[in-house]
């Protein structure tokens, strides 16, 4: 039985996303007419370019596939309290790692596939381990050793392809990169499934194995999360440690679990591109996922269902950039902006909620 | 080793640690008054750019950094009505101005030069002094003067005071909002006297390169103190000057060599950590009226 | 007759749930000390509060030197000539004494700092005043003693007339208070005014001129130094007792349940909060620990609940010694805990009551099931049990808790402890802040758990509380159990004195 009251409080604590997302098509919109371009004709370019056909639609979920997997990892640190900034150094290295394992690994695809997989996860989890360490034990900001890690993986990672793993075939590749993916690890693609019932996916548009791992992935940590004991002592963790610790709960542990679970996540991300798309890895793969995905958690308020709905409005934003370039006079980059407006909106708006809820609780409590 | 090559790399040494340093100042004013400012990555992506743009548009070097300070200090504040006034975590500001920054600054070069990632060229330089950008050496007039005005002046204390306690500052009539926002300013138009040095020829798209997270990790080991930040920030500039002067002669892959700065960051941190005292109402939002 | 200081005539001021000043009038000469005593929550602490400008009362009226006067913060109050020493300093560790002192009213030409003038000020206010203090060392360098010179010395350098110390002794050595008194003779000779919050009774008689008592929000007298002694403050103070009307089942005591052997704890300032203090409690059998706060009942707490570390000393459960055993490890062994700061420490404010229920065995069957699945169903049945079996005030078992008003937050976390069945049940300040219906259930649910045979370590400040449900009460005062009492020869005076450090002999 539940209070008119306590309904619009749970309403008014996840409001901030939705109202933040309006202020900001407010700022595009002034943004187009400034830029002299009619709203009407924009909207209509973003329409075209994203949900006009399926084939379109497909291209947004395409690409949100490697958003949701960086969001859901950043939030999953954050449930725990941990700020993982590392993302970005994490997906180059878990990426790397599981490349190795797609290369110079000899084994029929219902395994191999598993075994990149886990590679990656190893590899994402590995290159979050010092910073944690760091942080638990000699209380050090994450923020500052991640992103710190982030710059050496890339030099790291750099040196590995162009020297020891370099695959580059003169006259043929147009980038530094390692050998070709074997076969029976590459990831398909689904399009044929998805045709089968009645989604009409064109074969350039990527719906591969990898939006499987995003889908299970997104799966396993909302299951996580809510319903198994160490996912119950991540959000105690997150919400006071104080408290934490008096309730018996081993806060390092689960803090240093969580960090190493979120870096595993993280090196997921690239499978997309260096499985499905490419077929092989080099250091010039897309790189901003790592900060996007501290975005698209804030947006989603870092709960996994929420990161389904931020991821979605990157990839469809994304594709609207692409959209406006194309047909009107607005840049791309403008896509860029909103992005970043958006998150200073909603946080500074998810602040003044909490306290509007808290204040009227207090009321109510009386 | 003769003796202008020495005197070579002394000089190229201070030009290449100039960014970090005056963003590690500006870090310093920052949080003494209590504000973590981890957006200064952002802030100097920003300035950088408006560096190049205010050279190139108004056809004078001085101009540009002009608009290099003043768009850092608008950042700043931004960053202050986020963290003091709205009460946000510092860290989330931080990060979420970062984020911003980084799509801010390709907006508006895409707006001004047709493209996102690299701006026009711009010719107009600073002046040079002893084969290097000029500006580097103001560092040492400004050091003393931060140092001086932190440590000698009404404000510098009233500063500090806010940082360690600021419900103590505020019975005792100190306005803890002016002087946070007041520190958090500063570092901003420091970030953008830091971006000055960095190139100014151009604009490229992640040409900070992580400096502004560096410059914090040296004010964490400078203790906080103007002249103790600046040093470390020296440390870490002659770093990365001595990976750039010997890095062919040197039989490690060049991509190690690269690490250096990131690792040494890293190795100081590490070290110092627990040892030195951050302002005690570091990252600590202030609630009038609240104790 | 020389006019008062200051006047306050009626003052009322009212706090959800509870009146904490009601029509108080008190007043001040130049060149008194006047104190003012009363137990825990009389409300000697909002007035002064309400004189410096950090409450505004809902009604009365306040008279500065025969002036009326609206105090609508402390820079006012300051300004008026108002200064408060608060039990908490309010300091600057890093920085030196004049720093701290001269901060917000700084001598500067220019905005340059110009320490000298300020240095000469206040090195003639150390001496008028003999606060033996060096401008230029550090605060966090001074021992407590100096340190509380400093504090007086902001206010002096600006000007205080009207000077409020609250509990000013409560941190300092024998030595240091009486420094301290010297200083208070010398402030009054000069004219100024002194009021001195306190509970030593010893010291309220050895310094004051006259003396207010505050009970339950009321002035109940004032009277001369002449015509006071401390029995008749003390009946004053804490005047007839509250009637708790529970049952108390015949005292059955079994074996030995907790033993603490001389234990020490050193605090992060140096000195030995806890000092060699023994204490053993038996099952069926409620130990209530009596003290001024401050006295070490918090490390003591933390110690035996949170395995806090100690400098020597044993913590023995059933024998055996819990050494340095974690929390999750001292709940296994039978350890509950229903800490002193509920919202801090006690419940996870934004999750669900039924969470909060399962706390701290949310590890265990049923709540867990083999492959640590959590089973909310569980965990929801027993929520509702428990809350209908504590009567606890909710919409439903998914409320979150910080939607709860405090008694029920209370009731929460007190089920949740007792129905763990532990055999040592650690109870700090259990009805701290917590309305009369709830508190009065809670005691009926620590003698239940004695009447199952359990052992219960009641830390309260709450002298009735204790008095009605211990079998014993140890009074603890700087770090040690002074005196223990059994139930029945408990008289709420002796205690009371025993607390304050009295001496046995009256």
């Amino acid at each position: 039985m539940r209070s008119r009251g306590s309904v619009r409080n749970t309403v008014l604590e996840r409001a901030a996303p939705f109202i933040g997302f309006l202020a900001s098509a407010v700022v595009l919109v002034a943004i187009v007419i400034v830029l002299g371009e009619n709203p009407g004709r924009a909207f209509e370019a973003i329409y075209k370019f994203t949900f006009s056909n399926a084939a379109k639609a497909a291209q947004v979920l395409s690409v949100s596939i490697p958003y949701y997997i960086s969001g859901l990892a950043v939030a999953l640190a954050f449930k725990a309290g941990v700020f993982n900034m590392g993302v970005e150094g994490q997906y180059f290295v878990g990426g790397f790692t599981a490349a190795l394992a797609g290369i110079y690994l000899k084994l029929p695809p219902l395994i191999h596939i598993p075994i990149v997989v886990l590679a990656a996860m190893l590899g994402g989890a590995l290159w979050a381990l010092i910073p944690a360490l760091l942080k638990v034990r000699r209380g050090i900001h994450e923020v500052i050793t991640t992103i710190l890690f982030n710059n050496i993986a890339v030099a790291l990672v750099t040196y590995f392809v162009n020297n020891p793993f370099s695959g580059i075939q003169k006259g043929v590749s147009l980038e530094p990169q390692t050998k070709k993916i074997a076969a029976s690890a590459v990831f398909q693609k689904l399009n044929g499934l998805f045709r089968a019932v009645g989604w009409n996916v064109p074969d350039y548009v990527y719906l591969d194995y990898s939006l499987i791992v995003a889908v299970v992935m997104g799966l396993v940590i909302w299951f996580l999360l809510s319903r198994t004991r160490s996912g119950f002592e991540i959000r105690a963790v997150g919400t006071s440690i104080d408290v934490s610790r008096y309730a018996g709960i081993k806060v390092k542990k689960v803090q240093i679990g969580a960090f190493l679970a979120s870096g595993a996540l993280a090196g997921l991300i690239g499978l997309q591109e260096i499985f499905a798309i490419r077929e092989f890895y080099t250091y010039s793969l897309a790189s901003g996922l790592g900060f996007d995905g501290v975005a698209i958690s804030l947006i989603g308020r870092n709960s996994p269902i929420g990161v389904i709905f931020s991821a979605g409005l990157f990839g469809f934003l994304r594709q609207a950039g692409y959209g406006l370039q194309l047909f009107t006079k607005v840049p791309n980059s403008v896509t860029y902006a909103i992005q970043g407006l958006m998150i200073l909106f909603i946080v500074v708006i998810n602040e003044v909620l909490i306290r509007v809820v808290r204040a009227l609780r207090k009321k109510e409590a009386l | 080793m003769d003796l202008s090559f020495l005197a070579f790399f002394l000089v190229k040494g201070l030009e290449i640690s100039a960014p970090i340093a005056y963003a590690s100042l500006g870090a310093v004013f920052s949080e003494r008054g209590g504000v973590v400012n981890i957006a200064m990555e952002g802030i100097m992506t920003v300035t950088s750019l408006a560096l190049v743009w205010g050279a190139i548009t108004f056809h004078s070097i001085w101009m540009g950094l002009l608009v290099a300070v003043v768009s850092g200090m608008l950042m700043g504040l931004l960053h202050a009505v986020v963290t003091v006034s709205f009460k946000v975590d510092h860290v989330v500001s931080g990060v979420a101005i970062n984020v911003f920054a980084v799509g801010l600054s390709r907006f508006l070069c895409q707006s001004s030069f047709g493209q996102e990632t690299q701006s026009a060229i711009n010719s107009r330089m600073f002046p040079s002094w002893l084969g290097i950008n000029s500006l580097a050496f103001w560092l040492v007039p400004i050091v003393a003067l931060s140092w001086f005005v932190i440590n000698r002046t009404v404000f510098g204390l009233r500063l500090r005071s806010v940082g360690e306690n600021p419900e103590a500052a505020d019975t005792l009539g100190v306005n803890v909002y002016l002087m946070r926002y007041t520190g958090v300013v500063i570092s901003g138009a420091l970030c953008g006297l830091g971006s000055c040095t960095l190139f100014a020829d151009k604009w490229i798209s992640g040409m900070v390169a992580g400096r502004g997270y560096m410059a914090l990790a040296a004010t964490i080991f400078g203790r906080w103190d103007p002249v103790g930040a600046v040093l470390a920030s020296l440390l870490f500039g002659y770093a990365d000057t001595v990976r750039i002067v010997f890095e062919t002669m040197i039989p490690i892959p060049v991509q190690f060599v690269q690490m250096f700065p990131y690792v040494l960051a890293l190795v100081v941190l590490a070290g110092v950590a627990g040892k030195s005292r951050a302002p005690a109402a570091d990252g600590r939002n202030f609630e009038k009226g609240e104790g | 007759m020389p006019e008062a200081l200051l006047a306050m005539r009626g003052i009322t001021k009212r706090f959800p749930g509870v009146t904490a000043n009601d029509g108080v009038s008190f007043d001040l000469r130049p060149g008194e000390i006047h104190a003012l005593v009363g137990e825990n929550g009389a409300g000697k602490t909002t007035l002064m509060k309400i004189l410096y400008g950090l409450h505004h009362p809902d009604s009365g009226s306040i008279e500065i030197r025969g002036r009326p006067a609206s105090i609508r913060g402390p820079r006012e109050a300051i300004r008026l000539g108002i200064g408060m020493v608060h039990q908490h300093f309010m300091l600057f560790p890093p920085f030196s004494v004049l720093e701290n002192v001269t901060i917000g009213e700084e001598s500067s030409v220019a905005g340059i700092l110009k320490p000298a003038v300020p240095r000469r000020r206040i090195r003639a206010l150390v001496e008028e005043n003999r606060l033996a203090v060096d401008p230029d060392a550090k605060v966090e360098e001074l021992s407590v003693g100096q340190q509380q010179r400093v504090e007086i010395l902001k206010i002096l350098y600006r000007g205080a007339e009207i000077l409020v110390f609250d509990e000013p002794t409560a941190v300092l050595t024998p030595q240091e208070a009486e420094d301290l008194f010297r200083t208070f003779r010398e402030m009054v000779r000069q004219g100024k005014g002194i009021i001195f919050i306190s509970h030593k009774l010893d010291e309220v008689l050895a310094i004051a001129d006259r003396i207010t008592v505050i009970r339950q929000g009321r002035v109940v007298e004032t009277m001369d130094r002449a015509s006071a002694t401390k029995p008749r403050i003390a009946e004053l103070m804490v005047g007839k007792p509250v009637l708790l009307d529970v049952e108390r089942p015949p005292f059955q005591p079994g074996a030995v349940v907790l033993e603490i052997l001389e234990l020490k704890i050193r605090s992060s300032r140096g000195y030995l909060v806890v000092d060699g203090l023994t204490l053993s409690v038996r099952g069926g059998e409620i130990y209530g620990v009596a003290g001024v706060e401050g006295n070490g009942q918090t490390e003591l707490v933390k110690a035996v609940a949170e395995g806090l570390e100690a400098e020597s000393g044993r913590v023995l459960l059933e024998g055996r010694d819990l050494g340095r055993c974690g929390v999750r490890e001292r709940r296994a062994r039978g350890i509950a805990h229903i800490p002193e700061d509920r919202q801090k420490e006690g419940l996870l404010l934004p999750f669900s009551l039924a969470w909060n229920i399962a706390l701290g065995r949310h590890d265990k069957p049923p709540y867990v099931s083999r492959l640590r699945i959590l089973n909310e169903k569980a965990v929801r049945e027993r929520a509702r049990a428990t809350i209908e079996r504590f009567d606890i005030r909710t919409p439903s078992e998914d409320t979150p808790a910080n939607a709860l008003s405090g008694g029920n937050q209370q009731k929460a976390v007190v089920a949740r402890e007792i129905e763990t069945g532990a055999r040592l049940l650690v109870a700090a300040q259990p009805t701290r802040g917590v309305d009369i219906g709830a508190t009065e259930f809670i005691h009926r649910q620590l003698l239940q758990a004695r009447a199952d045979g359990r052992a219960v370590l009641l830390v309260s400040a709450d002298l009735d509380e204790l008095l009605a449900l211990s079998d014993r009460i140890g009074v603890i005062y700087k770090g040690r159990i002074v005196r223990e009492f059994d139930h029945d020869r408990a008289a709420r005076e002796e205690v009371g004195l025993a607390m304050t450090g009295g001496s046995i002999h009256a």
